[in-house]
């Protein structure tokens, strides 16, 4: 029975790596890709581990201005998150309290615009923000595209938060002496703050990654996030490889960090309620 | 006496639903009163209406001699016991302890020498820095309880706020908020559905059925002379016997509806032929006793609880016997006391006197 146990568990351990190593292989070429001098890049049969490594990323970062790109990135996803939560925080507390029939159709409603794709819906928001001369102000322009794009995901899995909070708690702050606002703000709001954290987190990450609307709306080399940079780069006259993948080591790092450093905080914030 | 809490004419609808209608009530400064009826019967929507969680749909609300009526909940100066206790699971005993103080407008300083006071006297000292989450059932209902009296409000209300401890405990905070109503001469509605409650910690009780007031009065009161046969049959434990009967030539005796027809004399008069439901409490048929006011009642069965014995005759009369009683017994004989035999109109259930 214990020796049975034992074996299911190790072939779901070998299943697990072989899993995630499947998944996490694109990550690693990209990183030894950018270790490697680019005769190496293009050497057959490839090698799965640098000769020479060189470390490029000073160079590359100067190079390509990732500091302008990177800098508009950070723009960007921050921009939207903070929209996105003033925007979003109330409006999901409204749905979780609110019970009514109507509200299950506003948030299917909400729900349908998470459906259309970017790239559906860039042609219009190019048309609207022409007429009203949006396009003076590309990165705020992008923002609230982003915004729009990423609300109802927010709302959705914010309101879930909500949903978790007992009523009880609110109407003890109300009895206490708290206005129906700061039930809201100094309860409510602490009380939902993983799940708020949590889905913040993953719309900057999200954000960050943004390149349909920038690339669209973006035509000042100045005002563009990496993701259109790092596409100027790509093409079929591109001959730096391991520059460009330098590049995106540069660039998604930090993500992957933030990702792993919080990853319990974010799967724990999505599973559970933050109560308890 | 001053009235601390006055309602008059309070209305409840929630869309076609009728929940409160029409509920007077009057509570005294530093009376203790209970609102208890079944499930359902709007007790709670009572109370919340009194905190304002609820808006009425009519009437008036004066709280310390003061309309509060269109008042927020933060304006009405009352403190409230939730049943789920509904302590902040962010905040420490102590933050749960002076959230409302601060409020107010006290400093820290003064919030926190008062949560300590307050502590001390509910025996939270040893809490104050832990969180809901680390602390026992019987823990949270405390804090609850001392979230409520840092506070010193005009009112205290209560919903149901020992229905999540164990029978011991309940007994032991029953006693426990009852003397501290005493020593802080508190105002306080406590809402139950435990008459039990209900009798033994309250100055005043309120019965409730589907949204309207059976009769409120001392508990005493209520137990001797209901004024319908709802109320009889919900105070007092085990409940009221009913039997329907008919009043006798003398207009003062009743023959029940049994086997053998006995008659029953009660206090009063009725008119001869009147159909009635005849009202017996367990407790009050004494074994023994022949002659007189006796019933001789066929045994189905003997319960036995070590202090009591309750006997069930095959009609589902019950008898509360304070002796023990052999078993394999075929019949007993019950006498009753004439002015403990109540009436009431078979189809209002209204008391007969
Ligand atoms: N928000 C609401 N919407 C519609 N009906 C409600 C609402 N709240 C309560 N009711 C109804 O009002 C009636 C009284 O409810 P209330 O909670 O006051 O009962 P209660 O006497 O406290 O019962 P319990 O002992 O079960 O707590 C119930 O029939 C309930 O269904
Ligand atoms: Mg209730």
């Amino acid at each position: 029975m214990l020796a049975k146990n034992l074996w299911t568990r190790w072939v779901l351990l070998a299943v697990a790596l072989v899993m995630v190593g499947f998944y996490l292989f694109p990550v690693y070429w990209m990183y030894i890709t950018a270790l490697k001098t680019n005769t190496e890049t293009f050497q057959n049969p490839p090698t799965f581990w640098p000769h020479d490594p060189q470390f490029r990323f000073a160079e590359v970062w100067v190079k390509y201005g990732l500091d302008s790109y990177i800098k508009n990135s950070a723009i960007i996803a921050a921009g939207t998150v903070a929209l996105v939560v003033i925007l979003g925080t109330g409006c999901a507390y409204a749905l979780a309290r609110v019970r009514s029939v109507w509200m299950d159709l506003v948030l299917f409603t909400v729900l349908m615009m998470q459906v259309l794709p970017s790239s559906l819906m860039i042609t219009p928001i190019f048309v609207a923000y022409n007429q009203v001369g949006m396009m003076d102000w590309p990165r705020t322009g992008v923002v609230l595209a982003q915004a729009a794009k990423v609300l109802p995901l927010y709302i959705v899995l914010v309101r879930a938060a909500f949903t978790q909070i007992p009523k009880e708690l609110e109407e003890a702050a109300l009895v206490d002496g708290n206005s129906r606002m700061g039930a809201f703000l100094f309860i409510a709001v602490p009380l939902a703050r993983n799940g708020i954290m949590v889905t913040a987190i993953l719309i900057f990450m999200q954000s960050l990654g943004e390149y349909v609307y920038a690339r669209s709306l973006i035509t000042d080399r100045a005002l563009q996030p990496a993701t259109v940079g790092l596409q100027f780069l790509t093409g079929p006259n591109a001959s730096d490889w391991s520059g460009i993948m330098t590049y995106s080591a540069i660039y998604v790092t930090p993500i992957l960090i933030l990702f792993v450093a919080l990853q319990r905080k974010i799967v724990s914030g999505l599973t559970s309620g933050a109560l308890k | 006496m001053t009235q601390q809490i006055t309602l008059s004419g309070i209305e409840k609808h929630y869309g076609g639903y009728h929940a409160l209608k029409g509920i007077n009530l009057d509570i005294p400064k530093g009376q203790f009163v209970a609102l208890v009826g079944p499930s359902g019967c709007g007790k709670s929507t009572l109370l919340r209406t009194i905190a304002g969680l609820e808006t009425i749909s009519g009437g008036r609300i004066e709280i310390a001699g003061r309309d509060v009526t269109a008042v927020p909940p933060r304006g009405r100066d009352i403190a409230m016991v939730f049943q789920s206790y509904a302590l902040y699971p962010h905040l420490t005993v102590e933050g749960n302890m002076t959230y409302a103080l601060r409020l107010k407008g006290l400093s820290k300083a003064e919030a926190k020498a008062r949560a300590a006071e307050i502590a001390e006297i509910t025996g939270l000292s040893a809490l104050l820095q832990r969180y809901p989450r680390e602390l026992s059932g019987g823990q949270r209902q405390r804090v609850a309880m001392g979230r409520a009296i840092v506070r010193d409000p005009a009112a205290f209300l209560f919903d149901e706020p020992l229905s999540n401890l164990d029978a011991a405990l309940r007994v032991h905070m029953r006693a426990e908020i009852r003397k501290l109503h005493n020593r802080l001469g508190a105002t306080s509605v406590y809402v139950t559905h435990d008459q039990i409650e209900a009798m033994t910690m309250a100055d005043h009780v309120v019965v409730m059925r589907a949204g309207v007031v059976e009769q409120q009065g001392a508990p005493l009161e209520l137990y001797d002379r209901p004024a319908n046969q709802f109320v009889a049959g919900f105070i007092g434990s085990p409940a009221m016997n009913f039997v329907p009967g008919r009043v006798g030539e003398d207009e003062q005796s009743v023959a029940l509806d049994l086997a053998g027809s006995p008659v029953l004399r009660f206090a009063g008069r009725r008119p001869s032929g009147e159909a009635v439901t005849v009202g017996l409490r367990p407790e009050h048929l004494e074994l023994g006793g022949a002659g007189g006011n006796s019933l001789t009642l066929p045994v189905a069965l003997v319960e036995r609880t070590g202090s009591a014995s309750y006997i069930v005759s095959d009609t589902d009369l019950m008898i509360a016997a304070t002796e023990r009683v052999a078993d394999g017994l075929g019949q007993v004989t019950v006498h009753i006391a004439s002015e403990r035999v109540h009436l009431f109109h078979p189809t209002t259930g209204v008391a007969l006197r």
